[in-house]
């Protein structure tokens, strides 16, 4: 076996390993000391990653788990065994898993020192869950991974044990155990018609026997599944609960990486398994998906006034926006949806951060009660408009060059939907750091009767410790995005193609006044909001009323009740399934 | 292979999706999604199973007797262990809740809103 191979597992046991090993020394290791260890071990898994992610340029590795080779099963085309593959892209989503969770850890130094560890305990098994999220090749183990990711995911939610936060976790974990149970039916049905829970050979049975619909409804399923963890309109109402009440360095974890892990497991099995047949239906009800998503999560941060709030709903605008870029199935736009992983993760951790460090210095997450409060934490501020204009598509970064890949593969539409919906998560979040940072204000629009909440995070933290993390993070995402492209174009083909590698060509990125229409845009919403003022005359007062009709609707549609999520899920579930059940049957 | 199995596994689910959407209360909502999970482990040990066929053990059996396909009997043991720690910690968090609110009516527990 090669080196490669032989260290494939190794990215997850070793933080399984020192996850076991922090719960034995938990009460006698200093807290400062066990956080070290487990920054080492995720540094440890994204040194291991990174590598492996260079070593497969050339082809995928497999590691069959305990020998379990197809040779040992001792009859041809039978497969007993289990097996993990690293192909580039995957590695190479690992590996900026682990790079995440190094910084979330740093960033939360000091936060929950009177726990014992837990909190590092948890950390690590997340990772573990999720890099062998990334890199299993067989259906059941996919579905494990999805569990194990779950369950930690739900419990570091309800950690700060606060009001909010218990009920948000609550709906996490109803609405993703619910999810968890499509996909083992999806499972349990795939298995069925191609008796074999291995990608590959899954695909060559899909492949022989042709469309059916056991096939269609496991498909089904299993999309819904991960379209609930991706946060995808209508299975998306969990998230802005969730990540808005978990503590920051979690939820900078959640958004960074947890819901784009599932959108990229989701493109892997699309290449993977269900690459045959007809692709049109797949594409045109995927890019409805992501554009509805991308238009409401938008629309919704741009009306929010709980600073974690608004971030997840416009990461929720960004999941839509990944969406369209893997509905146009051609290998620009998943090579654009890939970059975006990254961009997007770095940017939205970074802005969680300064969340946080808002929470913890200023006792409030709120930009109309943090109105110019954060003056004397210019840095922290330099660092929001940063990310904000990032957010919002200024046209230098890792985010600005995915977005363009996306948009030169898709139709005008979808587009031009993408730009309005960056420009609206970029001018909220300017909005929020114009407030707090520099005293702009106009009148509150919209958001003033958005949900909020009084809290805070555990002080005494100094600002020197929690900003170097979400600093490096922004420093990486201002890397030009197009400089990886020779990488970017070999995992491109290796994960659209695992058994038959196919060069790809990516466009040359070009820089023209159309890269400015998107921070154009920004600054226009921005500048809106900003001259706002009160409604004084009978026109302005119906104007506004007409403005806020659409929103209010929204808004009362996220109500927080678990009861109405869950009827919005099993309503997704039937469009998809009698969607492509119609068209199974030539509708 | 009879349709009855299906039938039970849907209605399950049905009647578990409905439970949580009108429930007035957490551990009832708790209780329903086991409901739902139920409907997971009926659907799954009726695509396994085999008219006639006995279990998968072999020690007194020779080689190449039929018998239920024991990988969905595998899955099934392994979601009735992720269904036990999901319910546990479902109900810590219920039991939390109770203690600071007082209630478990979910239409008083909504998460960033004002207690009505």
């Amino acid at each position: 076996m090669s080196l490669a191979a032989t260290l494939l597992p190794v990215t997850i046991l070793a933080p399984l390993g020192v996850a076991m090993l922090l719960i034995i020394l938990a009460r006698s290791l200093p807290p400062q000391v066990s956080t070290l260890i487990a920054v080492v071990a995720a540094a440890a898994v994204t040194a291991i990653s990174f590598w492996l992610a260079r070593q497969t340029m050339h082809g995928p590795v497999l590691h069959w788990l305990g020998g379990w080779t197809p040779a040992a099963s001792g009859r041809p085309g039978v497969i007993l065994g289990i097996s993990l593959m690293a192909d580039p892209a995957s590695a190479a989503v690992a590996a900026f898993c682990g790079l995440i969770f190094v910084a979330a850890m740093i960033f939360a130094w000091g936060y929950f020192d009177e726990v014992h560890s837990h909190f590092e305990i948890l950390m690590l098994l997340f990772l573990a869950g999720m890099v062998g999220f990334c890199f299993t090749h067989d259906l059941f183990d996919l579905f494990v991974w999805f569990e194990l990711m779950s369950t930690v995911a739900f419990a570091l939610t309800a950690y700060p044990l606060g009001r909010s936060s218990l009920e948000g976790a609550f709906n996490f974990t109803i609405t993703n155990a619910l999810a968890s149970f499509m996909m083992l039916a999806a499972v349990g049905l795939l298995y069925a018609r191609t008796g074999t829970l291995d990608f590959t050979q899954m695909n060559e049975d899909i492949g022989r026997q042709g469309s059916d619909p056991a096939l269609v409804c496991g498909f089904c399923l299993l999309s819904a599944a991960l379209l609930t963890k991706a946060a995808i309109a209508p299975f998306h109402m969990w998230l802005s609960d969730a990540h808005a009440v978990a503590p920051s360095p979690v939820s900078v974890v959640f958004s960074g990486v947890m819901v784009s892990v599932a959108l990229f497991v989701l493109a892997k099995l699309i290449s993977q398994i269900f690459s045959h047949g007809d692709a049109t239906p797949l594409r045109f009800a995927l890019l409805w998906l992501g554009a509805v998503t991308a238009a409401v999560g938008g629309l919704m941060a741009w009306s929010q006034r709980h600073l974690k709030r608004l971030l997840a709903f416009s990461t929720i605008a960004h999941m839509g926006i990944m969406l369209t870029g893997i509905a146009t199935t051609t290998p620009t736009a998943l090579a654009g949806f890939l970059l975006y992983i990254v961009g997007h993760g770095l940017i939205k951790g970074a802005l969680f951060m300064i969340a946080g460090i808002l929470l913890a210095l200023r006792a409030s997450g709120d930009e109309i009660m943090l109105y110019g409060k954060g003056r004397s934490l210019w840095p922290a501020g330099s660092a929001m408009a940063a990310g904000g204009l990032l957010l919002g598509g200024l046209p230098i970064g890792i985010l600005h060059g995915a977005t363009e890949l996306i948009q030169t593969a898709t139709t005008r539409a979808a587009s031009l939907v993408i730009l309005v919906a960056t420009a609206l998560t970029g001018a909220a979040v300017l909005r929020a750091a114009a407030r707090i940072f520099l005293r702009w204000s106009g009148a509150p629009g919209l958001e003033f009767s958005a949900p909020t909440e009084r809290e805070h995070e555990k002080g005494g933290r100094p600002l020197w410790l929690m900003l170097p993390p979400c600093l490096f993070m922004l420093a990486l995402a201002l890397i030009p995005g197009r400089s990886v492209d020779s990488f970017l174009a070999v995992a491109t083909g290796w994960l659209a193609h695992p058994d038959s590698y196919h060069a790809i060509t990516l466009p040359k990125p070009k820089l023209s006044a159309a890269s400015f229409d998107s921070i154009a845009l920004t600054f226009a919403i921005l500048g809106l909001s900003l001259c706002r003022e009160r409604a004084t005359s009978a026109w302005a007062r119906r104007l506004f009323r007409a403005e806020a009709l659409p929103v209010d609707a929204l808004q009362s549609l996220h109500s927080g009740l678990i009861g109405d999520y869950v009827v919005w899920m099993m309503l997704g579930l039937a469009l998809l399934t009698g969607f492509f059940g119609l068209r199974q049957f030539g509708f | 292979m009879s349709i009855l199995p299906w039938l039970i596994s849907a209605y399950l689910f049905a009647v578990g999706i409905y439970g949580i959407a009108t429930s007035r209360n957490y551990v009832h909502q708790i209780g329903c999604l086991s409901v739902c999970q139920s409907a997971t482990y009926i659907f799954l040990l009726a695509i396994g199973y085999r008219w006639g066929s006995g279990p998968p053990i072999y020690y007194d059996h020779p080689p190449g007797t039929p018998a239920v396909d024991p990988v969905v009997q595998a899955l099934v043991l392994t979601d009735i262990v992720v269904g036990a720690a999901v319910t546990a910690l479902l109900l810590a968090i219920a039991l939390q809740v109770h203690k600071r609110r007082g209630t478990l009516d979910p239409q008083k527990l909504r998460p960033l809103r004002p207690v009505p």
